[in-house]
């Protein structure tokens, strides 16, 4: 991080788009979700498309269902090809999971099973999405609730054999692995080292809340992007940035979105990790400049 | 031989959006997914249920108010229609289409909620419409009809049974509306920020539920400043001109 910090943004949301605009200021870039272009209504799009060139955009999908095991929709990749160009963005990010099988779709993300046929499935995909979306692509590590019983990898093993087989990057929610950990047990730091060097391009990071449940082993956090970015998430993204050179850090709300004030604050306590983790890596490079 | 991820998928799909997975009791069994927590895969049918339901409310915020939280239409939704594309307004057209099926053996409470849910959705529509192209333009033999009339695509013409009006506006929501017949249109006049709500006269009505496709205005000449009037249903995005 000796170089660029990274840019540091929120998620475009219809339901705040005048406040956004009017605090544009604030951020360095935002995010756009490529599907509400393509879906939206007509005020949201044309809300969309009237910040192209006021501030940098990225294009991150939720549509596209990578992992359902049956051929993409290729038209849809066209039209986000599309899209992404007029937004004239850098990247394209969709989710390492499936939202749908034919007829029937969740709104929620779910897991893969974490096997090598898997991946191997998962890595023709990409070329896929590769060939027909001409901009580089991002992979986003997913929260899950449950695990398939017979996943054989690692979150980490599995994120980047697809990524250095298709040479996807990584958007890394952060967020997500702080839930992950928590809910599963695991240790989210040796999850950040086990990333190969280079791999996170963009990251999210986002708040949820706590759900208790008589019938749970336990209570299970869940990743509502609906409350201030926990400091433990603080803490892994700073650690993350010691790690590795994201270009863009956005933070996705997506419900009480009238809290703008916690919305500005986390951008605030975002680039306060930012700037610490830039110090400590100058710092740290002199140091080793002075003993050699 | 360990069973084709799709089956898997289809299983897991199916189950999480099963009423007995969201709302609990009987037929939740689901032998393919077998050393799967179950009581993580009800929190995560649930979460998939309130997204969708989010969605839902967002386009028919006024159609759950009157429904109440008590509504005992939304299990009856979700364990005859699931959910089959993440899109807010199909969901929304889904649960609509679901209602008016009810609405046909059970009187509507209160009766005026049938016009309400319409009139959300066609604003729904309208403001999804995606932007069309300048199919107002003549070209080759069409050029004969240059100066034609038609009702602009993106128009619904909805002919409500009570004045539901009021409903929408702001610090009005107690207001009972007036039975009458109001024939309503939705449209996107150019400039608006969003659709706008019009009544019209039956006259009105009657002429743009007639003008589905390009036709002689010379034909149509029934009203005293018929000129004028169609500028007027033009400038308001209801009806447009070929050129």
């Amino acid at each position: 991080m000796g170089g660029q910090l990274p840019a540091v943004g929120i998620g475009f949301r219809a339901a705040i788009a005048d406040w956004t605009r009017a605090n544009l200021d604030r951020f360095d870039a935002l995010e756009i979700t490529v599907d509400h272009c393509l879906a939206g209504s007509r005020s949201l799009r044309a809300a969309i498309f009237d910040l192209v060139g006021r501030i940098p955009l990225t294009a991150h999908g939720v549509g596209l269902s990578l992992g359902t095991d049956a051929p993409l929709d290729l038209a849809y990749l066209d039209e986000v090809a599309e899209v992404v160009e007029r937004l004239r963005a850098p990247a394209y990010s969709e989710h390492l999971a499936f939202t749908r099988v034919p007829g029937r779709e969740t709104a929620a993300l779910m897991p893969l099973p974490k096997t090598e046929a898997v991946a191997e499935s998962i890595i023709a995909k990409v070329r896929t999405v590769q060939s027909r979306v001409p901009f580089p692509f991002l992979l986003e590590n997913i929260t899950y609730v449950f695990e398939w019983p017979d996943s054989k990898m690692s979150d980490a093993e599995f994120l980047n054999l697809i990524c250095r087989e298709t040479g996807a990057g990584l958007l890394l929610d952060v967020e997500n692995v702080y839930l992950n950990a928590t809910n599963h047990g695991f240790d989210p730091r040796a999850f950040i080292d086990a990333l190969r060097p280079g791999l996170v391009r963009e990251v999210h990071m986002a708040g949820g809340v706590t759900i208790s449940d008589g019938s749970l082993a336990r209570p299970l956090l869940a990743d509502s992007h609906s409350h201030p970015v926990p400091d433990a998430a603080l803490d892994l993204l700073a650690y993350t940035l010691e790690r590795h050179t994201p270009s863009v850090i956005i933070l996705e709300r997506d419900d009480r979105l009238e809290a703008g004030d916690e919305i500005l604050d986390d951008i605030a306590r975002i680039r306060a990790r930012v700037a610490a983790a830039r110090s400590r890596k100058i710092h740290g490079e002199a140091l080793v400049g002075a003993a050699g | 031989m360990a069973k084709p991820l799709l089956e898997l998928q289809v299983s897991l799909i199916e189950h999480l959006t099963s009423g007995a997975a969201i709302f609990g009791g009987g037929g939740g069994s689901a032998p393919d997914l077998e050393g799967i927590d179950r009581a993580l895969l009800r929190v995560e049918a649930r979460f998939s249920y309130a997204k969708r339901m989010e969605k839902i409310t967002a386009v028919l915020p006024k159609t759950f108010e009157l429904l109440g939280s008590g509504d005992t239409h939304v299990r009856a939704f979700v364990e005859s229609c699931p959910p089959t594309t993440l899109s807010r307004l199909e969901n929304a057209c889904q649960f609509h289409r679901f209602l008016v099926s009810c609405w046909k053996h059970e009187a509507p409470d209160p009766p005026y909620i049938c016009d309400v849910a319409a009139l959300e959705i066609a604003c729904a529509k309208v403001d999804a419409d995606p932007e069309h192209d300048s199919s107002d333009r003549a070209t080759g033999a069409d050029r004969a009809h240059r100066g034609h009339i038609r009702r602009c695509p993106n128009v619904i013409l909805l002919p409500c049974t009570y004045d539901v009006r009021p409903i929408f506006e702001p610090g009005s929501e107690k207001a009972a509306p007036a039975k009458r017949d109001t024939p309503l249109v939705v449209a996107m006049p150019p400039g608006a920020d969003g659709p706008q709500v019009f009544q019209v006269v039956p006259a009105i009505f009657d002429l743009l539920a007639a003008l589905n496709d390009w036709t002689n205005p010379q034909g149509l000449d029934v009203v005293p400043d018929f000129a004028k009037l169609i500028a007027d249903l033009v400038a308001r995005g209801l009806v447009e001109v070929r050129r």
